[in-house]
């Protein structure tokens, strides 16, 4: 795309960057913002329908926020779409039968802002590691954002021997215990990187097993996307005291990352030691948290949802209302879980309790 | 910010100080006028649930089994004015903190407590007994039978109430019944609404002390599960309770029933999903605007948290008021009456459900548009094809539907049977008669007009049951026993 060219190239510049200003933020925010309204249909349709138009907007704060759930109805995309193109696609565990869909038809502003932003917020500045990835890898789940960003860390930051544990047969308990223990036997730290169900379910096979670890100093591990219903709903405190049990790993180096398909662009806490920790994001992300219904900043203090303009998404669009309750901290923000439906007060049947059993 | 504190409960025969107390707090309004009130509820050890079990039950045998219905009816009566006195000082009471604590409009909830007070006056109660006892005289003896013999109804040996939230004074329907079959009762409070019931009972004290005698109310948390506040307590009354009538979803209902030993009579009353029909024949020029008033009235009163509260209205096509334009009539009433009785502030749980919905709306696949400004305190989604019916995201949030026939809508609204209860009809009276019949086969046990969906009127049959005779056991004395009593007579020939 022609038009889309210089655009990218200031975007790829962007993200190289150091840090920005809020005139740099907002000038490349509202660019996007003009790109993606004038290439993206449904996208224009909702602007005008909530009264944002071109110069109605004048900073980022002011895009229209995309509910995550218009992933799942239409394609959000400003370039056509082309052969090959990569194309990320939700669970689809939260009950809803549709999966959100986030087309990449370029995937190197995603890698340039994953690799930027890991190599700063996980490996610390620490070169090669040897990593253990709990996840399938990308020929397993090719719409899988996760199983890419995880490609991504071992091909970018692991040495030679970083290696997958989860095979279509499940688990390699005895492969990652021998991982394990050539990093005990070396002394070289390790990184052990993957969803936060597959911890859980290598933490019960340990103690099973009557296993546990002193990884070497300098070891680290990464866990993402909760526990999803897909292993048993671990409290943050004892899933974190158990890393640090079973593997050695202090809480200061288990590091949570906050991401979703719908970005393309994580946010990062800096270790687990106390609960529940801030999370924050790189120079090209920033968010707000609003009222849901309003779309109104709620005050300091208060919680609200979150909603991000992230500007490594420049194919479907910057500014996402998500799901997830935050609450401003220091440094960042407090992630509070799922805006669920409060439980029913009265006696009329919430939609909650209705899609529950139509689900049984 | 000014903070007010209140007892709430009822314990015959325990001090204060011998329970311990636990808070729950309300905000009410924002800082520096805002309002804070603590409500203080009891939290019984077992010792002391079973003690109190005790002590109703008692009072029950001394007080209330001996009393004919017409003076129970005459007592609750009396509490019944009092509470619609305006000047009385419950009254007052209720009228200044149930807003608070739902956090409905303060008129909204006035409105709503007379209109719902008003079908507990005497007459209405006997037309209540009435309803379920085509011989009423049966709760206070035996009574011939045209079989031959005689019998009579007893009432539960001791009546567990489960209240639910949020519709204020909800507790009063089950009170009420309790003491109608003269059984001795233990409720418990609605973590959202825990003031009514006690109010209830202390002006019961005051107009016949010994009616109060015979019922208490306490509170512990949740369902009373394992761990919670309370769960001993809970577990010690589940234990000794003869009927558990519980309102909530099917959730707490079914993890209640779990707790109940298998001989205990359950009562359960789910959560519901409301909706009306509209007749081509009510929508023409001059009637349509009128229904579409009554309809929002249905919406807005408890922003649609009663089992009966409407979440669709379907609206027939081929009128001179086509079913679009239904819709815009109901939504300039809901923004009229937003005027009168405000949407209760939403918890940002609650916003975000509203906010779900509204997006589903407008990102579905279907063709449903949403009318009006997204961050209106109402919302009306407008959808022109029948889809699966299903609940809104309350506090406002109304679907209309356009139909070629309101007879379509019986296959969608009978897949929910389990869910159904309260049906809205706005038709000719031929009309009806004839959805009503299908409605009923559907699952429906309750049609009224529209504009009477959230007020029930007196003697209803909830959920389709007997409210009264449901907690009743008959016990008959067969003719055998009459006639072979009357050799042992003193003057047997």
């Amino acid at each position: 795309m022609d038009k889309a060219a210089p655009l990218l190239a200031d975007l790829l510049a962007f993200i190289a960057m150091d840090g920005c200003t809020d005139e740099q933020f907002d000038q490349l925010a509202l660019r996007l913002f003009a790109y993606q309204y004038e290439s993206n249909a449904p996208f224009r349709s909702f602007c005008q329908r909530r009264g944002a138009t071109l110069r109605k907007v004048k900073t980022w704060s002011d895009i229209p926020a995309v509910p995550i759930d218009a992933f799942k109805a239409m394609e959000l995309r400003s370039e056509p779409a082309l052969p090959g193109e990569r194309v990320f696609m939700t669970s689809g565990t939260t009950g809803r039968a549709a999966r959100g869909r986030h087309f990449h038809p370029r995937l190197d502003v995603y890698d340039l802002s994953m690799t930027r932003n890991f190599a700063r917020r996980f490996m610390g500045g620490a070169g090669h590691m040897p990593m253990g990835i709990l996840f399938p890898d990308e020929q397993a789940m090719p719409n899988s954002s996760l199983a890419h960003y995880l490609a991504l860390a071992k091909s970018g930051f692991g040495t030679a021997d970083s290696r997958y544990f989860l095979t279509p047969e499940g688990l390699d308990l005895p492969g990652l215990c021998a991982a394990l223990e050539q990093a005990e036997r070396t002394g070289q730290p390790y990184a052990l990187l993957g969803a936060s169900f597959s911890l859980v379910h290598v933490m019960d096979a340990l103690r099973a097993e009557g296993r546990s670890f002193r990884l070497p100093a300098g070891s680290r591990i990464l866990d993402t996307g909760g526990y999803k219903g897909q292993s048993r709903e671990l409290p943050l405190e004892d899933f974190y005291a158990g890393l640090e049990e079973l593997l050695g790993v202090p809480r200061t180096h288990c590091v949570n990352m906050y991401g979703m398909t719908e970005l393309s662009t994580q946010f990062y806490d800096d270790g687990n030691a106390v609960l529940p920790s801030v999370k924050s994001g790189p120079h090209w992300i920033r968010s707000r948290l609003v009222e849901p219904v309003t779309g109104r900043s709620v005050v300091p203090g208060e919680r609200g949802i979150l909603v991000h303009c992230d500007l490594a998404n420049y194919n479907s669009v910057t500014t996402i209302l998500t799901e997830d309750v935050g609450l401003w901290a220091e440094g960042g923000f407090l992630l509070l879980g799922r805006a669920e439906g409060a439980a029913a007060k009265g006696c009329s049947l919430a939609v909650e309790e209705f899609v529950k059993a139509a689900a049984a | 910010m000014k903070v007010e504190r209140i007892t709430a409960g009822w314990l015959p025969g325990l001090r204060d100080d011998e329970v311990q107390w636990h808070v729950l707090p309300f905000e009410h309004g924002a800082e520096p006028e805002g309002l804070r009130l603590e409500v203080s509820v009891p939290v019984l050890t077992a010792a002391q649930m079973q003690a109190l079990a005790q002590r109703v039950r008692e009072a029950a045998d001394r007080h209330l089994r001996a009393m004919p219905v017409a003076g129970i009816i005459d007592a609750i009566d009396r509490v019944i004015a009092r509470l619609l006195d305006r000047s009385d000082p419950f009254r007052r009471e209720a009228e200044a903190w149930l807003p608070v604590v739902s956090g409905y409009d303060a008129d909204m909830v006035r409105l709503g407590l007379t209109g719902f007070f008003k079908t507990f006056r005497a007459a209405q109660l006997r037309r209540f007994v009435a309803e379920d006892f085509a011989n009423p005289a049966v709760l206070d003896g035996f009574q011939p039978v045209p079989k031959g013999g005689a019998v009579r109804a007893f009432g539960p040996d001791l009546l567990v109430h489960v209240w639910a939230g949020n519709v204020p004074a909800l507790s009063l329907w089950s009170l009420v019944c309790g003491l109608l079959v003269k059984a001795p009762s233990i409720g418990k409070l609605a973590s959202a609404e825990p003031l009514f019931a006690g109010w209830f009972a202390r002006l019961l004290a005051e107009v016949h002390p010994p009616l109060a005698e015979c019922l208490a109310v306490v509170w512990w948390s949740g369902a009373g599960g394992d761990a919670g506040l309370g769960a001993e307590g809970a577990a010690a009354l589940y234990g000794q309770a003869d009927t558990v009538l519980a309102y909530g979803g099917n959730d707490t209902l079914a993890a209640l029933r779990q707790r109940l030993p298998v001989t205990t009579r359950f009562l359960p009353h789910g959560h519901k999903l409301g909706f009306g029909l509209v007749g081509a024949s009510a929508l023409d020029t001059l009637k349509a605007p009128a229904v579409a008033r009554l309809a929002a009235w249905d919406v807005m009163r408890y922003d649609q948290q009663g089992c009966y509260s409407p979440h669709v209205f379907y609206v027939e096509r081929g009128a001179p008021v086509p079913p679009r334009a239904f819709a815009d009539y109901l939504a300039a009433e809901l923004v009229n009456l937003q005027q009168r009785f405000a949407r209760r502030p939403l918890e940002l749980e609650e916003g975000a459900a509203v906010a779900r919905w509204q997006q589903a709306v407008e990102w579905g696949s279907g063709d449903q548009e949403l009318i009006g400004p997204v961050d209106a305190p109402w919302s009306v989604a407008y959808g022109d094809s029948l889809q699966a019916l299903a609940p809104t995201a309350l506090y406002r949030t109304i679907s209309v539907v356009g139909v070629d026939r309101l007879d379509d809508v019986v296959p969608v609204v009978s897949a929910q049977r389990v869910f159904l209860q309260t049906a809205g009809i706005a038709a000719s009276p031929e009309e009806l008669y004839r959805l009503a019949g299908l409605l009923g086969a559907a699952g429906v046990t309750r049609i009224c007009a529209i504009g009477a969906m959230s007020m029930p009127e007196a003697g209803w049959h909830h959920d389709g049951r007997f409210n009264l005779i449901d907690l009743v056991r008959m016990t008959e004395i067969e003719q055998s026993a009459e006639a072979a009593a009357q050799p042992f007579a003193p003057y047997a020939d």
